[in-house]
């Protein structure tokens, strides 16, 4: 008799998702899915704004990762404008976005993720929070919270807001750096560092533990997305896209925002609101690829800082080519973090970061116009078109979780198999599917965080939708 | 940049697209210019209460937290004490309550406030709406001035026994 297993909601995650597995006749998985159940309507509601309010109305798309949002949306007005932003307006952006990344990163690693990795997938489902980590490991909660603050602070003080901040504008930012916030940022770094190395350390040392969790978690051959320099340094916020292929080999190459709808495509699945990006030349699902720390790592040569070079060196020795495993999203995501202090910190360190000048302007140039940067989940790209009032008629945004979609859905199926046999489950089965999905991060908010308690309710019922067993997590 | 030690921390929590809800940011608002000349005074207003923020509870001298209450009557004001609390039975990634962080700031910073207090106003509405309901809105003259008491209350020194 064949049976269905629901997740719903998955928990832990940035927004609302559920998960179903599908069972034979034998209780042996036959399918799974990773459903995002919230509808975005950005694209929609942006017709008939002003091109210039399309940064704040877009940012708007997320708590977490709003920045990233700004400044996709802040380039493609850029690009509608025909301008070139000043020196100091980039690197300056180029810090609020690395700033964004280290506490976004934060998040998912310590709040989100390290209560499965300190107290253990099996371990009691209401200790695996930020308390549980708090008691387990204080030092590490303690960094965790830290960085957090540190990514945090960074915005705020560029922006004047922690979540939601206006700084960034087509042409540039609305004002300089003043030398007063330059230095309390540069205050920060050397506890950053610390907090970073002391994760680093502990994490390297937890993931031995975790060998099984490595072969079944989304572990395959894929494509890999992601901005590279013309150096093959990693880059977040300009550069160019590369995508390579499972042997590291390269695909494409050179792929700027305005080349982006040419190259990729977004499919449709019925049984989810978000889309599944993927390289129009092998079509979907052949050309479904991944993006985010694991594929800019995977793609990068070097990352263009000391410690975090260090770092990549011992990254790349976890495979022969690229690392296939997506439980190697947590370190990338490490490495991130430490690239974004050490990048900050050089950054700050050059007099040109002080320099008045830093906004262009210009009115409507062209009609359509494309933007793209890094968010700490992957490739974000935003396509508009305007009329010659400057209105926008059509818009288009693909997301890092739209393109890591088909990735997300690989490996709970993954998962699934290897860990449910005769239609047998239990929590801790259960967390390990949706410890897959948290592995890549996804960002499933269209707006804020949801508020409020997240209970899970996984059920699962014989083929006449009566129910056999239940697990409850309040 | 050196800045003064916060004797009072007020942190209030709500979204203010969000009618009643926003009553916390506004009373923070109304506090930060109310308090301005006191640097030992420092006012935050946030969507949600973070576990970042115990940091800057732990080296307060007080708190005074602010939010609505969707549990209260209508247009209640309440002002009560807050001790630390346990970790939430259910999972509470993105938003603490009150004692938790004051539970929090005890285990990563091993420091509390001497004194914290909660005011809360009774929300009629939360719907999608910027501005507040009748009741509430005639419920903000008694916050303000309980808001005052209460900020008064925390800046006087505990009597050495």
């Amino acid at each position: 008799m064949s049976q269905t297993i629901t997740i719903d909601p998955v928990t832990r995650l940035e927004g609302h998702g559920k998960i179903t597995i599908q069972l034979n006749d034998q209780g042996e998985v036959e399918n799974a899915n990773f459903h995002v159940t919230q509808v975005r309507g950005f694209e929609r509601f942006a017709q008939g704004r002003p091109y210039y309010e399309m940064p704040s109305l877009m940012a708007r798309i997320c708590g977490i990762c709003p920045v990233s949002h700004l400044i996709a949306s802040a380039k493609a007005c850029e690009s509608i404008m025909s301008v070139k932003i000043p020196h100091t307006a980039a690197q300056l952006r180029r810090m609020l976005n690395l700033a964004q990344t280290v506490q976004s990163h934060a998040l998912s690693f310590f709040y989100l993720s390290s209560p499965d990795l300190l107290l253990g997938m099996e371990s009691d489902p209401t200790a695996r929070h930020i308390f549980g980590v708090v008691a387990a490991k204080p030092e590490l909660g303690r960094a965790g919270v830290a960085l957090r603050r540190f990514g945090q602070h960074i915005i705020e003080l560029l922006g004047n807001k922690r979540i939601h901040p206006g700084w960034v504008v087509p042409g540039g930012v609305t004002e300089p750096l003043a030398s007063a916030k330059r230095d309390e940022i540069l205050a920060m770094i050397p506890e950053a560092y610390a907090n970073i190395k002391l994760a680093l350390t502990a994490y390297k040392h937890i993931a031995e533990s975790f060998q099984p969790e490595i072969e079944v978690f989304a572990n395959f051959p894929s494509l890999y997305l992601g901005l590279i320099n013309e150096d093959e340094s990693v880059e977040f916020t300009d550069g160019a896209l590369r995508l390579i292929d499972a042997k590291g080999e390269i695909v494409e190459d050179g792929i700027t925002a305005t080349r982006f709808n040419e190259v990729i495509g977004e499919a449709v699945e019925p049984y989810s609101y978000t889309k599944f990006a993927y390289y129009k030349p092998l079509g979907y699902p052949a050309g479904s690829y991944r993006v985010g720390p694991l594929a800019r790592l995977n793609i990068a040569k070097t990352m263009g800082t000391p410690l975090a070079d260090w770092e990549l060196g011992q990254f790349k020795q976890l495979a022969i080519g690229p690392v296939q495993s997506s439980f190697h999203y947590h370190h990338a995501r490490l490495i991130d973090i430490l690239y974004g202090i050490e990048k900050i910190e050089e950054i700050l360190s050059d007099p040109r970061i002080l320099d008045t000048h830093v906004r262009a302007t210009a009115g409507v140039n062209r009609l359509e116009g494309s933007g793209q940067a890094e968010a700490p989940r992957g490739t974000l790209n935003h396509h508009y078109k305007v009329d010659e009032n400057g209105l926008i008629t059509w818009a288009n945004l693909v997301i890092a979780t739209g393109q890591n979609n088909n990735a997300m859905n690989i490996g709970v199926l993954q998962a699934a198999k290897h860990y449910i046999k005769k239609g047998k489950f239990t929590e801790g089965i259960l967390n390990r599917v949706e410890a897959v999905v948290r592995t890549f991060d996804p960002c499933l908010s269209c707006s804020t965080h949801a508020l409020g308690q997240m209970p899970l309710v996984l059920t699962l019922l014989n083929a006449d939708g009566e129910q056999v067993d239940q697990v409850v997590r309040n | 940049m050196t800045q003064s030690p916060i004797r009072c921390l007020i942190l209030a929590c709500g979204n203010t697209l969000r009618e009643d809800d926003g009553v916390g940011p506004w009373l923070a608002a109304w506090a930060e210019e109310r308090f301005r000349d006191n640097p030992a005074i420092r006012s935050i207003a946030l969507q949600q209460w973070t576990p970042e923020l115990s940091e800057d509870i732990a080296a307060a001298g007080s708190v005074l937290f602010i939010d609505c209450a969707i549990d209260a009557a209508p247009g209640s004001v309440r002002l009560t004490s807050v001790e630390p609390g346990d970790a939430p039975a259910a999972l509470a990634t993105h938003h603490l309550g009150p004692a938790q962080l004051l539970s929090l700031s005890q285990e990563l910073y091993g420091s509390i406030p001497r004194a914290s207090l909660l005011l809360t106003i009774g929300a009629a509405s939360i719907n999608l709406r910027e501005g507040f309901s009748d009741i509430v809105s005639a419920a903000l003259p008694e916050a303000r001035t309980l808001l005052e008491q209460a900020v008064a209350r925390l800046l006087t020194p505990t009597p050495k026994p």
